[in-house]
């Protein structure tokens, strides 16, 4: 079992004597090396919702970007931008993938229990997948936000994430 | 000064190509990020509060009046411009050693196969076996105290000088409660952190 387990880490052990081993699942690994959707839309773009999340100070920022296609509702493109650690890097490069294809307001329901799951992520690396989730919020909230202003409509309530 | 000129490499690198104006507006404290981009008007949605945004003694106290503009939810109250980094230092330090030493003697009076507590480079790491691993530890940017729960995932902590309490923003709970409550349901006895 031991073996099974290891053969789904990638990670280095340093000497005895250093810090204890370090271990990334392989999909951290495979989204920090290959990540899905690196780039940014122009965030003046009506059909554009940007998510700005973290301080540099904390040593993780969070850029994601939602594409929507304003007829169905749907988020039709997403990309990012992320200063962070590999975990960071992963649960953003996964946030942009969950929310490809989905309607805006579903993609609220996202939880940062899941993306940590999908990850592996340790319990020192929970907070990177909050992160991620916190941006996919701001992201449709600030989609929401242009829209209630060129449409005149109520933008929908936030939900308190918990 | 560090900080200084790392924000703004990380703000180059963020920022779209052809834009020419700043993620965030000039008359909003540069050294801050917000939520999302920020909005002249006050958002009509409910309150989202800022899950962290770093800062500096007197940044802060203007990123207080913004948090409180920004939304007609309840007032965001940023407790980090209540805490001096000295004030917050020793305050996490003292809740986190006395955090420490009650789940020492804890750990002894439960019988928990793989129970180990462990402080070090100011992280108390909880292990509890089968039930997972608590990691608490301090987040000085935002005066906060973070903790990673196998139960409640993670969560951030401000200091409530009212309450006199560390309070997690978004659920209104206070850190030595949610540690009674998750651990009692795991460990099947109670414990007294306050």
């Amino acid at each position: 079992m031991l073996r099974q387990a290891t053969s789904r880490v990638i990670g280095w052990r340093l000497s005895p004597a250093g810090p204890p081993l370090r271990l990334y699942h392989e999909r951290v690994v495979d989204h920090y090396n290959n990540p899905r959707n690196v780039g940014a839309f122009d965030k003046n773009d009506s059909g554009v919702g940007t998510g700005l999340v973290g301080a540099p100070a904390c040593g993780d920022v969070m850029k994601l970007q939602i594409k929507v296609d304003e007829e169905s509702g749907k988020i039709v493109d997403a990309c990012f931008k992320t200063f962070g650690c590999g975990s960071a890097i992963a649960s953003s490069s996964v946030a942009t993938e969950w929310v490809k294809g989905r309607p805006v307001e579903e993609v609220l329901s996202i939880k940062n229990t899941e993306i940590a799951k999908h990850l592996s992520l340790p319990p020192v690396k929970l907070h990177c997948s909050m992160l991620a989730e916190d941006a996919i919020k701001a992201a449709v909230k600030d989609y929401e936000a242009k829209h209630s202003k060129s449409s005149g409509a109520t933008p929908l309530e936030m939900p308190l994430s918990g | 000064m560090a900080i200084r000129s790392l924000r703004r490499a990380v703000l180059r690198a963020l920022s779209p190509l052809q834009s020419s104006s700043s993620l965030i507006p000039a008359t909003q404290n540069s050294s801050l990020f917000s939520l999302s981009n920020y909005s002249a008007e006050p958002s009509t949605s409910a309150s989202y509060s800022c899950p962290n945004f770093s800062c500096n003694s007197i940044p802060c106290r203007r990123l207080s009046s913004l948090t409180e503009e920004e939304s007609h939810g309840p007032a965001a109250v940023n407790y980090c411009s209540l805490l001096t980094e000295e004030e917050y230092h020793k305050l996490a330090n003292s809740t986190i050693h006395d955090l420490l030493e009650k789940l020492e003697e804890y750990g002894d009076s439960v019988d928990i196969d793989g129970f180990d507590v462990d402080y070090g480079n100011e992280v108390l790491t909880l292990k509890l076996g089968d039930f997972g691993t608590y990691v608490i530890n301090k987040q000085t940017p935002n005066r906060q105290i973070w903790m990673s729960s196998p139960v409640s995932g993670p969560s951030r902590f401000d200091w409530d000088q009212k309450a006199e309490a560390w309070i997690y923003k978004r659920t209104k709970q206070n850190l030595f409660k949610v540690l009674e409550t998750e651990l009692e349901k795991l460990c099947n006895k109670p414990i007294s952190l306050s």
